[in-house]
């Protein structure tokens, strides 16, 4: 009896420390989210913690209309869709190269695409820097495009490539008897074939893309072309007394990732885990 | 069927793409590291080879030293805060019985999708010294606890850490999550047939199976250190002084401040040298020691 009372208790403290923990890692968000409706005497003095008293909506019409936080979301939304279509459609065609056509060096091409996979990004920033500047490349958004589909394509081409050799070679076989070429069946049979695979790639490389910083704070010269969270960065330089529209900034910035994470959270979840399973 | 798949204009043009960026944006920078570190190069023209010099000066000089020291700090915090927690977390909510599992999973893993520069600006916010959320905190508590977090020289560090951790400790959550429910069912209810203890079950079937599960969450957290860069980038600017400074931030503060790219080359083939070490160790220490046994 008395070790079941002990049992319990342990169960207690356990359970409580599980939901301590979810209150430490949510309510810096949640607290982010109320202090974006909030204004300045409200945040510091009258009502630091709690829900706003008055939603002041105008934090977020600032933040859009006088902020550029439309051009940092719009120049976001193009790198992060572009470089998930180039790293999709080169992983695909290069996997099924390699999983399913016969070619001397097909192996030693394999091997060359996974070198990525031991290469952190921070070891060539200064290498790349210089390659997308001596291309041109450093006034235009394609710089940011090209290093992020790079970057990616080790990692894409794998999750490819294991999800070809999964697939049996019947299909295709049928398709070339039946006369289609090789394209053909690339676009017909294999490409829907791999769906799974790839809306797994999709949310990781978007929700990276969208995310990274390292790499665009290098290669991103010009203002205009700045995506989101070097344009958070920017703002919080100018504009440091003003919470309330900072922090709308940040709810703005960080909504497309959270409600793809609310929706898909557990493809989400299982995308990026894939990632790092991959990665490490 | 042999004719369909060597198609050769097929598969030049299927290979090209790919092989191109990679080659032009990943594997040329990377030789350019190992390269350029032997020269004396301020980021034009070519620069003067100089051979170890690079190589010298970095070892003899005291930020790098200190940087190596707060890498170190920097992982075995995140190791030991990530790993324990996402371990107990992942295994009370792959507990069936556990309520409000999937409200815990929400909220531990959704640090994880947001933007490190939000996430860095957050807690900036919430450890500002005059007006932040913690010192609010205390003060509403009528604790007298309140402090300028980042200021100090010994303890700026830790902040970073946690401040990394706390973002990053749902993903290793997630990735554990996973490893257990690839373990089927049978070997945890046969356990307790045997008499198993919820925590021992846990202890002698759950976690010994998790193996590989383990051995990527140390790579990721142990490498860490060595990578970290945001944080110091955008919360202390290495400071106060060099008290935050990182091997990334050593790199980039020679090469895009200083103009020393060749010093900053040498720092980078570290940093690589560095992260396939940790992963070498990682993996001989994980090695299988059964299959040793059978050959």
């Amino acid at each position: 009896m008395a070790t079941r009372k002990k049992l319990s208790l342990g169960k207690t403290v356990f359970k409580i420390f599980c939901w301590f923990y979810a209150a430490i890692s949510v309510y810096p968000v949640i607290w982010l989210l109320f202090y974006s409706f909030k204004n300045n005497s409200e945040i510091f003095v009258t009502n630091p913690f709690g829900f706003p008293t008055i939603l002041h909506v105008e934090n977020y019409v600032k933040a859009w209309s006088q902020y550029d936080v439309p051009m940092y979301f719009l120049n976001s939304i193009i790198v992060s869709v572009v470089t998930v279509i180039l790293t999709i459609t080169f992983a695909l065609l290069f996997s099924y190269a390699t999983a399913r056509m016969r070619f001397k060096g097909r192996y030693l091409i394999t091997i060359f695409l996974s070198l990525g996979m031991f290469i952190p990004v921070q070891a060539i920033l200064i290498p790349v820097a210089k390659t997308v500047n001596g291309l041109g490349l450093d006034s235009t958004r394609w710089g940011l495009i090209l290093v992020y589909t790079a970057i990616n394509l080790s990692f894409a081409t794998l999750v490819y490539y294991g999800a070809l050799k999964a697939l049996p070679v019947e299909l295709e076989e049928a398709a070339c008897i039946d006369g289609a070429n090789i394209v053909t069946c690339f676009l017909k049979i294999i490409v829907p074939l791999v769906t799974p695979a790839t809306a797994t790639l999709v949310i990781y490389i978007f929700l990276s893309a969208w995310n990274e910083f390292i790499l665009a704070n290098v290669l991103v010269v010009k203002d205009e072309l700045k995506t989101l969270p070097l344009g958070i960065l920017f703002l919080q330089g100018a504009f440091t007394t003003d919470w309330g529209a900072m922090g709308a900034t940040m709810v703005i910035a960080s909504l497309p990732t959270i409600l793809l994470y609310i929706i898909f959270s557990k493809k989400v979840e299982g995308a990026m885990t894939i990632g790092g399973a991959v990665k490490g | 069927m042999k004719k369909f798949y060597s198609n050769k204009l097929a598969i030049f043009f299927f290979t090209l793409p790919a092989l191109l960026v990679f080659s032009v944006m990943v594997f040329y920078p990377i030789i350019q590291v190992f390269v350029k570190s032997f020269y004396d190069w301020n980021g034009l023209g070519s620069g003067t080879f100089i051979g170890f010099e690079n190589y010298q000066k970095l070892f003899r000089d005291t930020v790098f030293k200190l940087s190596n020291k707060n890498a170190l700090i920097f992982s075995v915090f995140i190791t030991i805060f990530q790993i324990t927690l996402a371990s107990v977390f992942a295994l009370a909510v792959s507990d069936q019985k556990t309520k409000g599992r999937n409200i815990l999973r929400v909220s531990y893993f959704i640090p994880v999708v947001l933007s490190v520069t939000v996430v860095c600006q957050l807690w900036l916010a919430i450890l500002n010294a005059d007006s932040g959320l913690l010192n609010q905190l205390f003060k509403a508590l009528g604790l007298n606890y309140q402090q300028n977090w980042l200021s100090d020289r010994n303890h700026a560090i830790y902040v970073i850490a946690f401040v990394n951790a706390w973002q990053w400790m749902g993903y290793q959550f997630a990735l554990m999550l996973a490893g257990i429910k690839a373990i089927p069912i049978d070997y945890y209810e046969a356990a307790k047939i045997d008499g198993a203890s919820n925590f021992q079950a846990h202890t002698k079937v759950t976690i010994p199976l998790l193996k590989e599960t383990y051995k990527i969450c140390l790579t990721i957290s142990l490498t860490g250190g060595v990578k970290a860069f945001t944080e110091m980038f955008i919360m202390t600017k290495g400071g106060p002084g060099n008290a935050t400074y990182t091997l990334t931030y050593l790199m980039y503060k020679a090469a895009f401040r200083e103009y020393r790219y060749g010093y900053g080359m040498a720092a980078a083939s570290i940093l690589v040298l560095q992260c396939i070490a940790i992963i070498l160790v990682i993996n001989w220490l994980f090695r299988d020691k059964e299959k040793k046994e059978v050959a």
